[in-house]
């Protein structure tokens, strides 16, 4: 009984690379900003991050031999910690999901990492065992995650703990054909060259490429700039052009990395999201715990059509997608209803939108045109040629009028739609049930055209999100608050 | 439209908020008297002195008079029975619904000067917002907490 099992060892060397991916951005920085080229400061550095290399493979080392789990009959029991011992058992019923992800590093040991998801919060949601061989982890997702019990034990008999899961897949997914979406290629293409992760990745190579400067000699440099001084403002653009194309094509290339062989499965009530290239990620979302799905349309997408969609759900949710979970990177707008009516129906309707009144269009350009004008003044005033930056206000006031035409909402007995602007377009789908609170503003400069502000609140995984739409009428507010509100007789409410 | 909220703060609700001004208008005053102390003792020109004294005390007029008051008198609530109603601002008015169903926890709280003349304030929380009734009589406050504790845990879930 008393089996205690440790992670593959690669998980030390998996553990040192990833902290040493870690310190790779510590020695920039250090590089960048702690530029104190007194003698010995190499020698320092050599010897401090050879230290923190050390100390953090013999972390790695204790780690792999302290930390050890055990599959048991419906719970997963982990031990770990050298000096403060934790031991941990995860109960079955309180698994949400269980994910397999095949990152980089696991991939080139066929490995597996293991991410749990239980279920109310507490301290820790999420348990990761990093390196596991595919068998055991599907072993243990297998038996962790099948719901009916009384299957499982009649099974458990009959195959024993260690025999492999084909049979118990295979058995799901013919009692239910689970719908199947796909990134066909093309598109993965289209999304990559339209991601509007280019301006990140073209500051990022921007502030690279000011740090050259310091491994390249200081004659040749001043040399270079000196030239550059005295060449052209074209020359200028030409660098500028070439700094975006290098962005441009760094994040085309981790887009498709990303996003490639990008699958949706729908089955029962869960939502499986498979993507990546070298790195296979996979996620597990339930359908009932998703509050809103965002459908955004950028800049670059909108003349084409294409849209992505997104999802926010009480737990889950990747840091770097905005606490949100990409369920689509990319389809046409007209196909989201229908792919939405397979994979979540709640959300699969025509959406409708009642435009703004005519009083918020002076709002939402006003809004724009205030800081535009102040930005345009000080430049006017500070720079020869300034005044052409009045050409901005103007700018703005045609955004401002962008944003007034997008702006809209419509809603059914079920659900709320907003759509708005900041810079790309998006929609937000809401059920009412999953309003958390609806509130009405109005400020004192919307008073004068009888215009308020609606935001409704929802969970997302860490913290509650609010959607707002700007400058509606005074009927849609109240439109709205009757829509919202839970009490039956709201119109002739009177003591 | 359904008709506004009618329940009001309790009236000394209004004087702890002086008070809480009175103590942040004090901060003002204090670079008054730097001021006027480093006059004293360093060549500073007397004329800004005016300047200040003028503007601490229109801060003041409106901090301690101006603002509790339309405050006071812009906040009302009302409790349903399926959900809690408030409305508040000056500047920006602000309307808020909090169905039942959709309340985790009520609590009520005090600091000392809430203390002092009685009062407590109550704070609605759901899963992603948190709300205030600022300033309701101890009792009355204990009062609805526990009611619309009640009536949260009544609530349908279904509904």
């Amino acid at each position: 009984m008393n089996n205690w099992k440790r992670q593959h060892p690669t998980a030390i060397f998996i553990g040192f690379i990833s902290n040493l991916k870690e310190l790779i951005f510590t020695v920039i920085a250090v590089l960048i900003f702690g530029q104190s080229s007194q003698a010995g400061g190499t020698m320092f550095y050599t010897i401090f991050f050879s230290l923190i290399l050390v100390v953090s493979l013999g972390n790695g080392i204790i780690k792999w031999v302290t930390f050890r789990y055990q599959l048991a009959e419906d719970e997963l029991k982990i031990k770990q910690g050298l000096i403060f011992r934790k031991r941990r058992y995860i109960r079955k019923e309180r698994i949400q999901s269980i994910d397999l992800n095949e990152k980089l590093l696991q991939r080139l040991f066929r490995l597996v990492e293991v991410r749990i998801e239980t279920a109310g919060g507490g301290s820790e949601p999420e348990f990761r065992i990093v390196a596991l061989k595919k068998q055991e982890a599907l072993e243990i997702k297998n038996e962790l995650l099948h719901k009916n019990p009384a299957e499982k034990t009649s099974e458990m008999e009959e195959t024993g703990e260690s025999l492999p899961m084909e049979e118990k897949s295979v058995s799901k997914t013919t009692s239910d054909q689970p719908y199947q979406w796909k990134l066909t290629g093309f598109r993965l293409f289209i999304t990559a060259i339209t991601s509007s992760g280019i301006g990140i990745a073209a500051t990022f190579v921007a502030a690279i490429t000011s740090q050259v400067q310091q491994f390249i000699p200081d004659a040749f440099y001043e040399q270079f700039i000196g030239w550059l001084l005295h060449s052209s403002i074209l020359f200028i653009g030409f660098w500028v052009v070439v700094i975006l194309f290098i962005g441009w094509f760094i994040t085309l290339i981790s887009t498709l990395l990303k996003y490639g062989m990008f699958q949706i499965e729908k089955q029962l009530d869960e939502i499986h999201i498979t993507r990546g290239v070298l790195e296979r990620r996979n996620l597990t979302l339930s359908a009932t715990r998703i509050t809103s799905v965002r459908i955004v349309q950028n800049i670059l997408r909108q003349p084409f059509g294409f849209v992505s969609v997104y999802v926010e759900s009480a737990g889950g949710g990747r840091k770097e997608e905005d606490l949100s979970t990409i369920l689509i990177p990319l389809c046409k707008r007209k196909e989201v209803t229908q792919i939405l009516e397979n994979v979540l129906p709640e959300y699969a309707v025509d959406m409708v939108y009642t435009p703004l009144p005519k009083e918020s269009v002076r709002r939402y350009i006003v809004r724009l045109i205030f800081p535009s004008v102040i930005i345009a003044g000080l430049l006017t005033y500070f720079l020869s040629y300034g005044w052409i930056s009045f050409l901005l206000p103007i700018m703005a006031a045609g955004y401002g009028f962008w944003q007034y035409v997008d702006a809209g909402i419509g809603k059914n007995e079920s659900l709320l739609w907003i759509r708005s602007r900041a810079i790309a377009r998006t929609e937000v789908l809401i059920p009412r049930k999953r309003i958390q609170a609806m509130t009405t503003t109005q400020t004192f400069l919307q008073k004068f055209d009888l215009l308020f502000s609606v935001h409704v609140s929802i969970i997302t995984s860490i913290i509650g999100k609010t959607f707002t739409l700007r400058h509606i009428s005074k009927e849609q507010s109240e439109e709205c608050y009757l829509w919202y509100s839970y009490e039956e007789t709201e119109n002739n409410r009177e003591d | 439209m359904r008709l506004k909220p009618k329940q009001q703060l309790d009236l000394k609700a209004l004087k702890v908020w002086r008070i809480v001004a009175i103590l942040e208008w004090l901060f003002f005053f204090l670079i008054l008297i730097t001021y006027g102390i480093l006059i004293k003792y360093l060549t500073f020109p007397v004329w800004p002195i005016y300047l200040i004294l003028l503007g601490v005390l229109l801060i003041g007029y409106f901090k301690i008079f101006l603002v509790p008051k339309l405050q006071w008198e812009k906040w009302s609530y009302e409790i349903y029975e399926n959900e809690v109603e408030l409305m508040y601002g000056i500047l920006v008015v602000r309307r808020v619904i909090i169905p039942m169903i959709r309340v985790q926890h009520v609590d009520t709280k005090q600091g000392p000067i809430l203390r002092h003349y009685g009062l407590s304030t109550v704070t609605i929380s759901t899963a992603a917002t948190v709300h205030e009734i600022p300033g309701l009589e101890e009792e009355k406050a204990d009062e609805l907490r526990d009611y619309i504790a009640q009536l949260a845990r009544e609530a349908d879930p279904n509904e």
